[in-house]
């Protein structure tokens, strides 16, 4: 992952765009032999969604059905596909550079926004309540300490953190 | 004695006391001290890394400061905390470019990554600073009539690029773990897939899809339990059973054993003191055949 | 030294050239440089009666150094070289220079400038010509005899080859038996003949025809008078110089002596060890006295080390009738003189385990090619039965795997170019044998790229072998179904395929063979990252090494097929030929001087050379000095440049010929812009100036040009040195990394400059003064653009202060 995130420009096409990502990189050593596909657990169950048609469709320069579709977000990145590529080409990876593009283009299933307000809220995404708390000391376990949340931020907003919307028709 | 700053990540505080009663109990009785650190946030998991990689990487690389100030290794129980943690220490260690960038960044908050920590999974605490040996030598109760499925999830072992639990192939570390503990480890079709715990709340259909297919195919095999290694897996399969039945009409009714839990039961400690019973599954098949 | 008396030949290429530059100046110039003894001019003197002119004035000792200004310089150089040597002077006594393509023509908007960096590169080439020295002929013996390492069939053609031609030919083969893969392969495409069949011997007088091609076992090759044949042996050192190499060689013993032994087969019957069949994939058993197969050749027993008992056992000595069985034979080693080498080890297939998701390791019904090959012949451990190997039953459902190991970054990322074709060929040897298999393969791409071979594609389709494009994930075992499952999906329909399999026979890659990095190491030389072969240049030179006298072939260099192994073979034949035939080396002693008293023995220069022609020879005893060998020594002088100590020089490119080149070339500008002196080595960096002038490109004729062998040779305190002359920018061009005529000059003086450019900041010289660019012959273009980019950057830096100067 050695680059550094260089955001799209006018004369970019889709594919450099994405190798110009953290993550995106490997994308152009794709030869669809199909490795991936045979190797995810989903694109088996789930029709809608074939790493090796995500890679081409990238490769071709498809934008738009990438980026509003549903595919991207249906990888568990699970990396068995990244595993075996012969071509080194780092799937997973790729999938993450699509999602944070098209999350930046304000698409994304609603639940990532959840994730985010989470984070931002609490540096945590599962929130611990105070029957949590209560139930931690009746088990004897630790109380938990402080989480540096204000630091967290600081980070989010120096990386460039967009949080995702919710979108009212959506799912 | 040997320390470990311990990593908690979110859910399992929050949802898990049978992993991190059973993990602590575990450790404290071999001898590895726990130290809790103030300060750590999220890992920064999948859906943090799909929102944007870059900060969650320098999220991670914040929380390896705060044990590297410590002066302590990391041990993280959760398969998705060992992956961020552990993968973005070793994406630091080796890319010089990437470690320039995170501190820049790092910087912002009076933080720099050193690179002088190691980030381990709970496994790898018990297989390299504990050993089989010791192990077997304090099992007070052997799960000898145990056939145990182990399932790893994905996060423990790949991408094996950046993590070195174990060969991504044909991983032995649990199976060895198991086998220390008395048990019998199985082979099962596609031990090596997902769970489908990260499509929850995106394609629950799918996320069940891929849990239905771990139960039939370890039930296949003639479990009596699944060991797993992180919550993400456990309630996918813990919980999934109750939606498979109601999405499939299939009762699989197989308990879902964390290894911290199987390995606290057989040094010996009551299956009170680990929240067994917060199970959706009833753990009772394999408490009455480790009694 | 006779006082130089300098002719100076101007030529103006037929009027071509004195339309821009003022040749009445250039005369009037060179004839107030002192040792001129001649001025001529006219329009060519590379042929005809300018060449006699240039004749006749050595013949009638008016001059004995010769300056030609002459356009085509590269071509004409060649005959002025011999003619200025038939007229008795030395051909090295002589400097041409291009007027036309370095001045006239890239500069010819400004014919005053074009005119003042004439003079400038006139001047050079008299300075240059006045400290010239003569050059000798070396002279050295070789023998006519080759070594031939590998008898697969690139070895043994080769070996006819150049025992047809009269040479002694030794022919080692580490096996105990000939003919390499293709003994084992059964079958060849594109003729879908036997694979162990050779182009005949012409000693094979009794049955030969002009068109014969004979079996390996009756085509008279271990009858050849001059070829002598090792098995069971191996190259252990190899001493000496191109033409001289003395080999040693280690034959490990056969115990059956072979000018005794029968071939009756008794000694097998007897022999009580079962011992797995290696050569049959492991798929039989054999004795541990054996014949490959029935065919093989030589036609002699031999013993399997490692499973005999030796005298626990001997039953096989007291059944010979012959007495051939010798159980106290030792490793002998042998000593071999021969002027060439041949290296044809071959390849061999990449070992599947490594895939770990396709369980080579672990299922015996998961095979390779070469394996099912031993399956199809019917010499074979199943008399030519296709099988499951785990239970012996017959394999009706077969699925190939293609690209196993090949285009996989993780372990051979290149195509191994010919397992599409046996793939194919032997599917449709298994349906032919066997019409009801079921038979699919799986392939990421197809490829059939000779003549025939896309033939062998359509006739698996027209016998129903299934294609599926898509490379399977996994290979597993269904306990249940008792089959393989083959874990693919068809990328064109965008499905799943759960393949079931009786039998999956990989496709798997072809690395080089056992032992290839060790024989390099032995023999000194390169290998390709692929750990292949290095051949000295695959365009031009194929078959060729570093090292001369020392060829490849066959699969060594590549995996290849068998017409094309066979053509690499005849191509390795006449190149060692060509190089045998006279007995001798000779060359222009062009080479490396070492002068010993500054040799402070650092041992730089001979981990440098290229050629590995440097030693670091003991003079007294706690002192080493380097000594330079004449025949390795290739001239390029990356010694020169390398040496800390500057004890090393080269003949014909001394340091004070250059220096007298440079400060010429600086001494007149004429121009308004800032000196630029590029120094390019002679191959593709000269050419490339060349080709900006014959295309007519302009760039400023403040840029001068210094010709040197490579750009390997060019020392930071040259550059110093230009600087202090008055350039105010240097160039290095050299050649392209991969395209180095001398293998490693360009990637050193890379290196060098990064370092120089250090340098020069500490004595105050902005570092951009200095670049090195790499560019081939027709990439003029680049060099006029480089040529314009250096005047500019040095005219915006302003004139250089130099550390002294006020
Ligand atoms: C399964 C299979 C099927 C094939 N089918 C076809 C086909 O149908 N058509 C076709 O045209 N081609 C085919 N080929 C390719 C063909 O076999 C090769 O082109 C050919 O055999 C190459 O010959 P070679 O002499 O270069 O190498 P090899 O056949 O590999 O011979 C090299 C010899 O050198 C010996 N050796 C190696 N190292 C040393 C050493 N250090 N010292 C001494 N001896 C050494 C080896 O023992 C061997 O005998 C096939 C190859 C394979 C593997
Ligand atoms: S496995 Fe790799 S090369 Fe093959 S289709 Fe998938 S991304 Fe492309
Ligand atoms: S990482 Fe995503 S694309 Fe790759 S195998 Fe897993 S689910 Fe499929
Ligand atoms: S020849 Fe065919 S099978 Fe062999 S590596 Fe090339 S494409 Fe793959
Ligand atoms: S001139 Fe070249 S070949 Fe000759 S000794 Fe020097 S480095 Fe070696």
């Amino acid at each position: 992952m050695p680059h550094h995130n260089t955001k799209e420009n006018a004369n970019m096409s889709f594919s450099e765009e994405v190798t110009h990502r953290h993550g995106g990189e490997t994308l152009t050593a794709c030869y669809q032999c199909g490795t991936c596909a045979s190797s995810c657990p989903v694109a088996r169950l789930d029709a809608r969604f074939n790493p090796r048609e995500i890679i081409k469709l990238s490769l071709l320069g498809e934008k738009q059905e990438i980026l509003t579709g549903d595919a991207i977000w249906l990888c568990t990145s699970c990396f068995n596909c990244q595993e075996r590529c012969p071509q080194d080409v780092e799937i997973a990876d790729v999938i993450y550079a699509l999602r944070n593009i098209a999350l930046e283009a304000g698409n994304s299933p609603n639940i990532y926004a959840d994730f985010a307000s989470a984070l931002i809220a609490d540096g945590r995404i599962v929130a611990i309540s105070k029957f949590v708390e209560k139930k931690r000391e009746e088990y004897g376990l630790p109380p938990l300490k402080a989480v540096h949340v204000e630091a967290l931020n600081t980070i989010l907003s120096a990386t460039g953190f967009t949080k995702p919307e919710k979108k009212e028709a959506s799912q | 004695m040997t320390s470990y700053a311990i990593f908690l990540g979110c859910t399992i505080p929050a949802r898990q006391p049978n992993y991190e009663l059973s993990a602590r109990k575990t450790l404290e009785k071999l001898g590895v001290e726990l130290v809790d650190l103030d300060g750590f946030t999220c890992c920064c998991p999948p859906p943090i890394q799909s929102i944007n990689l870059e900060s969650s990487q320098a999220i991670a690389a914040y929380n390896i400061c705060l044990a590297e100030e410590a002066g302590l290794d990391i041990v993280a129980l959760c398969n998705g905390c060992f992956e961020s943690l552990a993968m973005v220490n070793a994406a630091l260690k080796k890319d010089k470019e990437l470690k320039t960038h995170v501190n820049e960044v790092l910087a912002k908050v009076g933080k720099e990554y050193q690179g002088t920590i190691e980030v381990k999974h709970f496994l790898q605490v018990l297989m390299e600073d504990i050993g089989l040996e010791k192990i077997k030598a304090n099992v007070v109760k052997p799960l000898n009539k145990l056939n145990v499925a182990p399932f790893y999830g994905c996060h423990s072992l790949r991408p094996s690029k950046l993590l070195q639990l174990d060969d991504p192939e044909r991983p032995q570390i649990l199976e060895n773990l198991l086998e220390a503990l008395g048990a019998t480890p199985l082979e099962y079709r596609n031990k090596l897939k997902c769970c489908g715990g990260l499509l929850k709340g995106i394609s629950d259909d799918t996320a069940l899809a891929l849990a239905r297919e771990k139960l039939m195919n370890t039930t296949k095999a003639g479990a009596d339990c699944i060991s797993t290694l992180c919550p993400f897996c456990f309630v996918a399969l813990d919980i999934g059973q109750i939606q498979v039945k109601s999405k499939y009409q299939e009762v699989y009714d197989i308990p879902i054993m964390h290894y911290s839990e199987l390995i606290a039961l057989a040094l010996g400690v009551d299956p009170e003191e680990l929240a067994i019973k917060s199970h959706k599954v009833k753990a009772d098949k394999v408490l009455e055949k480790i009694a | 030294m006779e006082q130089p008396k300098v002719g100076v030949f101007l030529s103006d290429c037929g009027k071509q050239l004195s339309d821009i530059l003022d040749f009445d100046a250039l005369t009037n110039f060179v004839k107030n440089v002192p040792n001129v003894a001649l001025i001529a001019r006219g329009s060519e003197f590379w042929r005809g009666n300018g060449l006699k002119a240039i004749v006749d004035a050595i013949k009638g000792g008016k001059i004995n150094r010769v300056v030609v200004a002459e356009s085509l310089p590269k071509l004409s150089e060649v005959n002025i070289a011999q003619a200025v040597s038939d007229a008795g002077l030395n051909s090295y006594l002589v400097e041409v220079i291009d007027l036309k393509d370095h001045c006239a023509w890239p500069h010819r908007s400004a014919p005053a400038e074009a005119t003042e960096k004439a003079k400038a590169m006139l001047l050079s080439a008299i300075e240059r010509a006045k400290l010239l020295e003569p050059i000798e002929k070396l002279e050295f013996p070789t023998l006519k005899s080759a070594l031939i390492i590998g008898g697969g069939i690139a070895g043994m053609q080769t070996a006819v080859d150049l025992a047809d031609l009269g040479f002694e030919v030794n022919l080692i083969e580490k096996a105990p038996f000939l003919g390499g893969l293709a003994a084992r392969a059964g079958r060849f495409f594109p003729t879908d003949d036997c694979a162990i069949c050779i182009q005949s011997p012409s000693s094979d007088v009794k049955t030969i025809t002009h068109t014969s091609r004979k079996c390996v076992y009756r085509s008279g090759f271990s009858e050849i008078p001059n070829l002598s044949i090792l098995t069971n042996a191996e190259v252990v050192s190899v001493e000496g110089v191109p033409g001289n190499y003395k080999v040693t060689i280690e034959k490990k013993p056969r115990y059956v002596d072979a000018d005794k032994c029968v071939v009756c087969g008794k000694c097998a019957e007897v022999c009580p060890v079962e011992t797995p069949d290696e050569y049959n994939a492991n798929l039989n058993n054999r004795k541990a006295i054996y014949l490959n197969v029935p065919t093989v050749h030589p036609q002699i027993y031999a013993i399997d080390e490692d499973a005999c008992k030796f005298q626990e056992c001997a039953k096989c000595v007291a059944v010979c009738p012959t007495n051939a069985i010798d159980l106290g034979q030792q490793t002998e080693q042998v000593t071999l003189n021969v002027g060439s080498i041949v290296v044809a080890t071959g390849f061999k297939e990449f070992d599947s385990s490594n895939i770990k998701e396709y369980h080579y390791d672990e299922y015996p019904d998961v095979i390779t090619n070469l394996e099912l090959a031993r399956m199809i012949d019917g010499f074979g451990p199943t008399g030519g039965k296709i099988i499951r190997p785990s239970d012996g039953k017959p394999a009706k459902k077969i699925v190939f795997v293609q690209c196993a190991g090949s285009r996989d970054r993780r372990y051979n990322p290149y195509c191994s170019s010919i397992c599409c074709m046996i793939s194919l060929k032997n599917a449709s040897l298994v349906k032919e044998a066997n019409p009801d298999a079921e038979i699919s393969i799986c392939y990421i791409d197809i490829r059939t790229t000779g003549r025939e071979h896309e033939y062998y594609y359509e006739r698996a389709r027209d016998m129903g072998i299934k294609f599926v494009k898509g490379r399977p994930t996994e290979i597993y075992n269904d306990e249940e179904k008792g089959k393989l499952i083959v874990d693919v999906e068809d990328a064109l329909l965008k499905r799943f395929l759960d393949l079931e399999a009786d039998l999956v026979v990989l496709a798997a890659a072809m690395v080089p063979a056992e032992g290839t990095a060790e024989l390099a190491e032995i023999l000194g030389l390169d290998l390709e990252a692929d750990g292949f072969f290095k051949e000295y240049n695959a365009k031009l030179r194929p078959t060729e090494t570093k090292k001369r006298g020392i060829y490849l072939c066959g699969g060594a260099t590549f995996p290849k097929d068998a017409p094309t192994a066979s053509l690499h073979a005849h191509s390795a034949a006449m190149k060692a030929a060509k190089f045998l035939t006279s007995g001798k080396i000779v060359k222009d002693q062009r080479t490396a001087i070492i002068n010993e008293d500054y040799c402070g023995d650092c041992e730089f220069c001979p981990v440098m050379c290229p050629y590995g022609a440097i030693t670091l020879e003991p003079t007294t005893e706690d002192h080493f000095v380097a000594k330079v060998n004449e025949i390795l020594c290739e001239g390029c002088g990356v010694c020169v440049g390398t040496c800390p100590l500057n004890a090393i020089e080269l003949r014909h490119s001394r340091p004070n010929q250059m220096s007298a080149q440079m400060n010429a070339l600086l001494s007149v500008n004429g121009t308004s812009k800032p000196l630029v002196l590029a120094f390019c080595c002679q191959e593709c960096g000269h050419t490339a100036v060349d080709s900006s002038g014959m295309a007519k490109m302009e760039y400023p004729a403040n840029v001068r040009i210094i010709k040197v062998p490579c750009a390997g040779i060019v020392r930071v305190n040259q550059i110093l040195e230009a600087y202090k002359a008055g350039a105010q920018a240097v160039m290095i061009v050299g050649c392209k990394t991969d395209g180095c005529h001398y293998e490693v000059g360009s990637a050193k003086a890379e290196k060098k400059m990064d370092m120089a450019k250090i340098l020069l900041k500490e004595y105050g010289i902005e570092p951009e003064r200095l670049e090195m660019f790499k560019m081939v012959f027709i990439e003029g273009a680049q060099f006029a653009e480089a040529a314009k980019m250096m005047t500019e950057r040095a005219a915006k830096l302003g004139t250089l202060k130099l550390m002294g100067d006020s």
